[in-house]
């Protein structure tokens, strides 16, 4: 089920209702009740992986029994973390990952002088949300193997804490120390929590339909025919899909925050306003939270994180980069992607630069930002946009051949919508955007944070205007992430 | 628990009502005449509608529409005589003309270019050959008045019909109280034009749940085999010569207006072995290095309109040679 979509807009307000009017004897019920929907949300796209999910919650239940029970048996317990690992991350090599080592093993024979043909590959979808709960239930092993948490018993808020609906399919990808809690405690209605969840419901919509699904047309054009377009127009469409897969990500993100808050829990940020950062250490301290987090808590410091000789830690880092593009999908254009990180981000790091903006946003002091900021803000953007081409190509020959056309066609031409729109409406909208988002800049969840009553109901009623002015009911609704 | 519910009806409330606002100081819906199938059975808009119709993805294009007597949008009323020359131009959305201002349409162009000429525009969207023909003979009195008829035909979509019915259940449709309320509430009138009411129809109708999965496929194109193209021209022709049948069809000055690109051939090979005219517009279109049509959509635009002018001028004085110009008055 889509967040955006009008099953989702009858499905909230019953689970709501039924939620805290119905199912409010108990924190069991209520669990229940959260299993059944996260499993009806789920299953609305396709029943049959529901099974995985399950498969996947009852090993790293059990596992985490008997790690706990073997926790100063430290081989022992390794053993059982390794059985999480293994199912899990088997999950993943084989629906994600297997037909991309297949196809990269014969391309690999090929390049050394025999042609094989593969009859190994396997015809398998993807199933939605496979990266994310396969992390989600790993990390609980791994923080009863670290002496983190201690197990639950409790296997029904376990269920639920692994098919939680808000963020099943696209995160944010929480720790059991912290939804697992709260999960497992008793919730009582928050009227202000409640409201808080609203508007980052309303906030997110914004981002997808208005910024994102309004962006796709115009992004989809130019990468699919790069090889008849200018520069300025490839740097258009690689700048565009910077803000559209900020507006679909952070959207979905947002609304699945404000939805969890709805049901009195809450969910950690996973967006914190990345397009303002000041370098590329920045930005992975403010954009996808939960995933760069849990690389660096569960991959990045037990290898010895920046904790080891400088060499070491710089390899870490790229490791951690590769393996984060590698996460994201079965595809050269992924590593690649990771692997322009980590080039931007290790000079941060030799210079000692890669926490210095950790507590701090731009403009801290100020209403307005320094020159200063401002030429790093660009320069971020601009180094984090190019990597994008990667992220958006579909294989790394379109990658280069996107980049080669600017080359080779570096002149200004026009650009003229696919359907005919006036471009300066995006541009307006965008400016108007980076505006507003900069006004908020420092408190990520809370988008109408303004003490005038009227203020907010101006500022709601433009936000949904927004969305009537550019929806676009011919584009494809899903998330970008949903294919992570 | 009850301050949230109430506080967000409330809300939702104020902020419709803002958007309502919104929506009518900007325009942002557009109006559409009403229609109704009169006596003769032929299906028309309500005489004295005068109003804007927005299109365009943005909402960007006004343009103003006025019904008249005739029940058609035309800045002018028909009253064919014999002493006046005048032209009939029958067709379905591309000569009903709401994209563009009802004073500067293809009538008027083809006014401007052949003086003292009037031209009457039979314009409804959705007319096909079947709506065309049945017109012309419920009105025969009318007709045999006018000097020159010309019938747009879209072959892909206006031969289906072998028999003309009126569609009773879309003028019912569209009186309907649901779409009353459409029509009166500005904000749902847009909403339904952008298509952010689709999925809550479908949810209605029960479609959300039959075709859950349509959202993740790309588009099908449909491709026929030439057998079935074979079948399908043949069934357009039959129904051809059964409206002519049914209907009557003056050939000596009736004239059809196609674009024999996408015409078949089969069907333009009956027209030349028997006698039935028809103007060519694919030349003129081909020759131009300026767009025909609207970007957003497949109507034409000014340019496409002008040319469209411009054939049927030069069609009609290449046909009366006799009259270089169309002083009022003169009758050929």
């Amino acid at each position: 089920m889509l967040f955006n979509s009008i099953e989702y807009l009858l499905f909230l307000p019953v689970v709501f209702i039924l939620y805290w009017f119905v199912f409010n004897k108990s924190v069991k019920v209520q669990n229940i009740l959260l299993i059944i929907a996260s499993y009806v949300f789920y299953g609305w796209w396709d029943w049959r992986f529901l099974i995985l999910i399950f498969m996947s919650t009852v090993v790293d239940y059990l596992v985490g029994q008997q790690i706990y029970r073997n926790i100063d048996d430290r081989i022992k317990a390794r053993s059982w973390l390794r059985v999480s690992m293994v199912f899990n991350l088997g999950l993943l090599g084989t629906f994600k990952y297997f037909n991309f080592f297949v196809d990269s093993f014969v391309d690999m024979v090929r390049v050394m002088g025999y042609d094989i043909k593969s009859t190994w590959t396997l015809a398998i979808i993807l199933p939605v949300g496979i990266s994310f709960y396969t992390f989600q239930t790993m990390s609980y092993s791994f923080d009863i193997y670290y002496k983190k948490l201690v197990p639950t018993k409790n296997l029904t808020a376990f269920i639920a804490f692994v098919a939680f609906f808000p963020q099943l399919v696209a995160g944010p990808i929480e720790r059991a120390s912290n939804l697992l809690k709260q999960i497992t405690d008793a919730r009582k209605f928050n009227y202000t929590q409640a409201v808080d969840g609203m508007k980052l419901i309303l906030w997110g919509f914004f981002k997808k339909l208005a910024i994102a699904d309004s962006l796709a047309p115009i992004v989809d054009d130019i990468f699919v025919n790069y090889g008849e377009h200018s520069a300025s127009t490839l740097i258009l469409g690689v700048c565009l899909f910077s803000f559209q897969v900020y507006g679909d990500f952070s959207g979905y993100s947002d609304i699945a925050i404000g939805t969890s808050k709805l049901f009195g829990i809450e969910l950690m940020s996973n967006f914190k306003f990345p397009q303002l950062s000041r370098n590329v250490a920045e930005y992975w301290q403010r954009w996808h939270v939960s995933l760069s987090t849990w690389f660096r808590h569960y991959l990045y410091i037990p290898m010895g994180g920046s904790k080891v000789s400088k060499l070491k830690s710089v390899r870490n880092i790229a490791i951690i980069f590769l393996v984060s593009g590698f996460w994201h999908g079965a595809n050269w254009t992924f590593i690649f992607w990771g692997g322009l990180h980590a080039l931007f981000y290790i000079p941060v790091f030799l210079m000692g630069r890669n926490r210095m903006y950790a507590d701090n946003v731009i403009g801290e002091n100020t209403y307005l930002p320094s020159v200063k900021e401002m030429m790093q803000v660009l320069a971020t953007f601009s180094l984090v946009t190019f990597t994008r081409i990667f992220f958006r190509s579909p294989t790394l020959t379109d990658s280069f051949g996107y980049m080669k056309q600017i080359w080779t066609h570096f002149y200004y031409e026009p650009y003229v919508h696919p359907m005919g729109y006036r471009m300066i409406d995006f541009f307006v909208l965008l400016a108007l955007f980076n505006i507003y988002e900069y006004l908020i800049r420092k408190d990520e969840r809370s988008p109408f944070k303004f003490k005038s009553q009227i203020t907010r109901f101006i500022l709601y009623s433009m936000v949904v205007l927004g969305i009537l002015l550019f929806y676009d009911d011919g584009v494809n609704r899903s998330f970008i992430y949903f294919q992570f | 628990m009850k301050k949230l519910i109430l506080k967000t009806i409330i809300y939702i409330f104020l902020i419709l009502v803002a958007l309502e606002i919104t929506v009518r100081i900007f325009h942002l819906y557009t109006e559409s005449p009403q229609r109704f199938i009169d006596k003769y059975g032929v299906e028309k808009m309500t005489p004295g509608n005068r109003g804007y119709a927005v299109t365009g993805n943005r909402n960007q294009d006004v343009a103003e529409f006025h019904i008249n007597n005739a029940g058609f949008n035309s800045y002018r009323d028909y009253n064919p005589k014999k002493e006046k020359f005048e032209i009939a131009l029958i067709g379905d959305s591309f000569i009903e003309g709401f994209h563009q201002d009802y004073y500067n349409s293809i009538g008027k162009k083809i006014e401007n270019r052949l003086k003292g000429v009037e031209v009457y525009e039979y314009g409804y969207s959705g007319y096909d050959m079947a709506n065309q023909l049945q017109l012309i003979n419920a009105y025969q009195e009318d007709f045999e008045l006018i000097d020159e008829v010309i019938l747009y035909m879209n072959y892909k979509n206006d031969l289906k019909r072998a028999e003309y019915k009126p569609n009773t259940e879309q003028i019912a449709m569209f009186r309907s109280p649901l779409f009353q309320i459409r029509d009166h509430i500005k904000l749902l009138a847009y909403g339904s034009k952008i298509g952010i009411l689709e999925p809550l129809k479908n949810l209605v109708t029960g479609k959300a749940f039959s075709n859950q999965k349509q959202g993740f496929k790309t588009n099908v194109i449909e491709t026929k085999t030439p057998a079935e193209i074979m079948k399908r021209d043949q069934r357009y022709l039959d129904n051809f010569r059964n409206l002519v049948r049914l209907y009557g069809y003056d050939k000596s000055k009736t004239t059809l207006l196609l674009d024999s690109t996408k015409t078949s051939p089969t069907f333009l090979d009956y027209c030349n072995a028997n006698g039935f005219k028809y103007i060519d517009f694919s030349t003129s279109f081909k020759k131009t290095t300026k767009a025909t049509t609207l970007i957003y959509d497949w109507h034409w635009n000014d340019h496409g309109r002008e040319l469209i002018a411009q054939v049927i001028s030069e069609y009609i004085k290449n046909k009366n040679k006799n009259f270089v110009a169309f002083p009022i008055g003169n009758k050929h």
